[in-house]
């Protein structure tokens, strides 16, 4: 995949975006009521997206009202810590070796009293991979809350831009899956590996191209992640009554 | 041979032969004649037929009263004296005037059993007259009471009064006729009219009823009846309250009415009159805005010529409750704090949730060329704070606060501090952007809040300390008891960081920081307190989330979170069962010239029953505005004392109760109650001829309209005849002549036969 050349101009651009990250009271008032993504340390290779991590909460700091704290925070699946952050990045490259019987159980205490994952498959994988490692463990964690195709209706394409689709650096699937926990949904799963989309070199460059949509397909996949901490920050929000003429309206 | 001491007689027969023997000689005898007359078929000649078949029809009658023996009992006999009962109707509606300026009902029955006494002195062989009045229980009465004493019973049922004659009396005298004087407003049993079963009630009696209609139908009155309201209305939902307007001689006029709430109009209609005794359904349609329970009046004007003037308003309570406690939520950035929050308040059916998020403010660049590509709407400031404002329970504002001129509301914290004051709820949750900390200070609002910003946030994580007060009060009260409420907060999570604030005199610290300090005093973390009719309530932090997910981390589930947030609503929109002071009025509606009736309960401040507490409760007027009287007492060992006030004028009150235990104030509570200007009997002037005419007739008596000359001639069921002495038997057979008849017959029979060849 072709990178970006680091010039000065790149590296100040890259440098300049994330002092807004700095700025104001980021842990004058305890961090933890900001939004902080997770990211689920497993057997497989996991790490491949931490700057994609960090450069959609520069986005969600960017051009929403969140607050964020940038840095992603790996953790052990099986790890109590992971308490404190409800938003939990859940990708890979590659399948992983099933997870132990702690890692499930904590796991699934935590989507079930309010946990929020976002599964990603960073390989594009189909039903190998990632994929297959991914649906076998979920399987394992919500036995009674299988993973189905998200309706197009769902509150995650309108939580905060009007979106039709999932898109990620690829476009395998337009819709993610759902794992449901009574109406909420606690996991949220895409093959199309969206974080990908996000992540930026060192240098401030995008790291992968986006096929088949290029640059407007970055675009959505930068927006539906923004949707995604939304949806996981606001819950159903945007299905209340108040808002639903004036969306009508807009997706005419 | 009759002894004079014998008054009557009767034939009997004095044959020693048992019944089923007279019966078998008997039937010998119709066989023997049917035989003599089968015998002489053939006889071509009438004549001597019809002499064989009299010889022996006159043999046969002559042996049977030969076997019968005959005799003449002679007995001493005599008539029963019976019962005859004049009820006469002493509910109040017979202190109308029977007609325009004549006197009233009572009165014109007094003068009619003055003339009919002659009559009921002349049926003193046969009946005892008793005169009762119907009070509503059966009392003698005489024509002087009912000139002299007002009638005074609160209902009129004709019906108990006729089954009470019926099975009562003096001595075992049968009764054969009930008198009965009344103006047929029945308002029990027979309201609906002689149907059903009081149709077969009047049927069993088994005497006759005849009917003495009192008054005249043509009086002019205008009353308000047939309410129909529910006993409680839930708030904010339209609630529709029927009446009837009953109009006599206001044909053609138009009739306002109109309804009140504790002399507050809520609305008024106009209805028109269209015939000289005409009935027109009012109803009306509103929606009460507070909970609790109120007294409303219906009121038509009151014209100078009415027959009754305290008819022309009805008061009725109506305890208004809450169906579903509507919560708006306005959060200044979507945060985890939000996120719980809404989470919790969203599975809860008994709330119904309006939230406004600020998504993006303006130094946001969400990066789109067209608005359409986002979701975002408008924050709809002027509707939610100002038009809509009152039709919410409870306003939470979460880390909500900017200075940004589109987003800011100075110009609705009056609005909002109004509404706590005038008795809504409202609670602050702390953040980055209040309390001190943020981008704008809302000096207003402060006011109405139990704390005051006191400096910068303390991130510093740390366990929330609970106060005393904490330890009993209703929202932080989450454990079965004190030691429980205490463990469970004991084990909860730290909180990363709070608010710096300072309580305000008044306020109710029930959650503090262990280290942070303000003027020597621990700095509050959730605190209470009453605005005006309103609460207010402030967490210094925006992050009890943790011990709604945090909390799990250790695997051990528990519902702290849940409970408490569930506990501040609650008590945020009073809840009943979180006073500690509940004051209920027994009954909530009373009948004029009874007594008020008013049960307190109180509770500790840990809810448990107050014992030995001593109560106060004022009756207020609501009309008036003041005070009428005061009743004290001491709770038993279940913290219940019931208290009672002497009839009060009519109208609607307030009781304003206060408890206090030692020097401990157990708080204060009230409640509504109305009393009714006119029970049922004096709702309604009117007379009820029909009732009367189908009581009569059901009965068999006859119904009479007063005022009549004299006593009419009654319909009445004669009295029974009864043996009270010794009987005499004079037997008739023992005679020697009826033997020769016999003979002779049977021997002219012989004769005749032989004579005729048949032999």
């Amino acid at each position: 995949m072709p990178v970006r050349s680091l010039t000065r101009r790149n590296l100040l651009l890259a440098t300049s975006a994330l002092v807004p990250l700095l700025s104001r009271r980021a842990a004058a008032f305890g961090e933890k009521s900001r939004f902080i993504p997770a990211v689920a340390r497993h057997g497989g290779r996991w790490d491949g997206r931490l700057s994609g991590l960090r450069r959609l909460a520069w986005e969600l700091q960017r051009r929403t009202s969140v607050e964020v704290v940038p840095d992603a925070r790996p953790f052990a699946l099986s790890s109590p810590d992971l308490f404190e952050y409800p938003f939990l990045y859940f990708g890979g490259d590659g399948p992983f070796p099933a997870l132990s019987d702690a890692e499930v159980s904590n796991l699934r205490r935590y989507l079930t009293y309010g946990g929020f994952v976002f599964g990603d498959a960073n390989d594009g994988s189909d039903g190998d991979g990632f994929d297959a490692s991914f649906r076998r463990e979920m399987a394992r964690v919500l036995p009674q809350s299988p993973l189905k195709e998200a309706p197009s209706t769902h509150v995650v394409f309108k939580s905060f831009f009007l979106l039709d689709a999932a898109p990620g650096r690829l476009l395998h699937k337009p819709l993610p899956l759902v794992a449901s926990v009574g109406k909420r949904a606690a996991i949220i799963y895409s093959q199309n590996d969206v974080a990908g989309a996000w992540s930026r070199s060192e240098s401030g460059d995008y790291e992968f191209d986006v096929s088949p949509g290029g640059e407007p397909q970055r675009e959505l996949a930068i927006r539906l992640g923004i949707n995604l901490c939304m949806y996981a920050l606001c819950l159903d929000y945007k299905d209340d009554a108040v808002h639903l003429p004036l969306i009508l309206n807009k997706r005419r | 041979m009759n002894s004079p001491s014998f008054n009557a007689w009767k034939l009997v027969s004095l044959s020693p032969l048992p019944v089923w023997a007279l019966v078998l000689l008997g039937v010998g005898l119709v066989l023997g004649i049917a035989l003599a007359a089968w015998g002489v078929r053939r006889e071509p000649s009438r004549g001597r037929k019809l002499l064989l078949w009299g010889l022996r029809i006159g043999a046969g009658v002559a042996a049977f009263f030969f076997l019968l023996e005959p005799g003449i009992r002679h007995l001493q006999v005599a008539r029963m004296k019976n019962r005859v009962a004049v009820l006469v109707d002493r509910s109040a509606s017979m202190n109308f005037p029977s007609e325009p300026g004549g006197p009233t009902r009572s009165a014109q029955v007094a003068a009619f059993l003055e003339k009919a006494a002659p009559t009921f002195a002349s049926w003193q062989d046969r009946f005892t007259v008793e005169v009762y009045g119907v009070d509503p229980e059966l009392a003698p009465v005489t024509a002087a009471q009912l000139a002299q004493e007002p009638a005074r019973a609160g209902t009129t049922d004709l019906l108990a009064a006729l089954r009470s004659a019926a099975s009562g009396g003096q001595g075992s005298r049968k009764l054969s006729g009930v008198l009965l004087f009344s103006d047929g407003a029945d308002n029990t049993e027979l309201k609906a009219g002689a149907v059903g079963r009081a149709r077969a009630a009047l049927t069993d009696l088994g005497v006759p009823v005849s009917t003495f209609l009192v008054g005249q139908e043509a009086l002019k009155d205008l009353s308000v009846e047939g309410l129909k309201v529910d006993d409680f209305a839930f708030v904010r939902n339209s609630l529709t309250v029927e009446v009837e307007i009953h109009g006599r001689g206001f044909s053609g006029q138009d009739i306002p009415v109109v309804l009140s709430q504790e002399g507050k109009t809520v609305a008024s209609k106009l209805v028109k009159m269209t015939t000289g005794d005409d009935v027109k359904p009012v109803s009306f349609t509103f929606t009460p805005d507070q909970t609790g329970r109120f007294v409303y009046t219906v009121t038509v004007p009151t014209f100078p010529d009415e027959a009754v003037s305290d008819n022309n308003s009805r008061s009725f309570t109506l305890k208004v409750i809450r169906d579903r406690v509507r919560v708006l939520l306005v959060v200044g950035r979507p945060s985890w704090d939000e996120r719980f929050l809404r989470g919790l308040l969203k599975q809860d059916a008994n709330v119904d949730l309006v939230s406004f998020y600020i998504l993006r403010t303006l130094s946001d660049d969400p990066g789109v060329s067209n608005e359409r590509e986002l979701s975002l709407i408008p924050f709809p400031m002027e509707e939610i704070f100002d038009t809509k404002l009152h039709t919410f329970d409870v306003v939470i504002f979460q880390n909500f606060g900017y200075s940004d001129p589109s987003l800011s509301i100075a110009e609705y914290e009056r609005n909002l501090e109004r509404y706590i004051h005038e008795g809504g709820a409202f609670v602050m949750i702390g953040g980055d952007s209040v309390l001190g900390e943020g981008r704008a200070s809302m000096p207003t609002l402060m006011e109405a809040l139990p704390v005051e910003a006191a400096g910068p946030a303390n991130a510093d994580p740390f366990k929330p300390r609970l106060t005393p007060e904490g330890l009993r009060h209703p929202v932080t009260s989450i454990g079965t008891g004190a030691a429980s409420t205490e463990g469970t907060w004991g084990e909860l999570a730290p909180i990363p960081g709070a608010n710096l604030t300072r309580a305000r005199p008044g306020a109710t610290v029930l959650m503090d920081h262990p280290f942070m300090t303000v003027d020597g005093k621990n700095a509050p973390l959730v605190s209470v307190w009453d605005y005006g009719r309103g609460r207010a309530m402030v967490v210094a932090t925006d992050a009890t989330w943790s011990w709604a997910f945090t909390a799990h981390r250790e695997g051990s589930p528990n519902r702290a979170y849940d409970r408490f947030w569930g506990n501040a609503l609650r008590w945020l929109v009073r809840d009943p069962d979180l006073t500690t002071l509940k004051v209920t009025a027994d009954p909530p509606s009373v009948e004029p010239g009874r007594p008020v009736g008013v049960v307190v309960q109180a509770r500790m401040a840990d809810y448990q029953p107050a014992e030995g507490a001593q109560v106060r409760v004022e009756l207020f007027s609501v009309a008036t505005q003041k005070p009428v009287a005061v009743q004290t007492g001491t709770t038993g060992a279940d913290g219940v004392v019931r208290l009672e006030f002497a009839p009060p004028a009519p109208g609607p009150y307030k009781l304003l109760a206060s408890a206090k235990k030692g020097e401990t104030d157990l708080g204060k509570g009230e409640d509504a109650v109305a009393v009714r200007a006119v029970g049922p009997e004096l709702s309604d002037a009117s007379v009820r001829p029909t009732l009367m005419e189908q009581i009569a007739s059901i009965t068999e008596g006859k119904a009479y309209k007063l005022p009549q000359d004299g006593m009419p001639d009654v319909p009445l069921l004669d009295p029974p005849v009864v043996e009270v002495g010794r009987a005499k038997d004079q037997p008739l057979w023992d005679r020697w002549y009826y033997l020769v008849a016999l003979i002779a017959l049977l021997g002219a029979e012989w004769f005749a036969r032989r004579r005729f060849g048949y032999v």
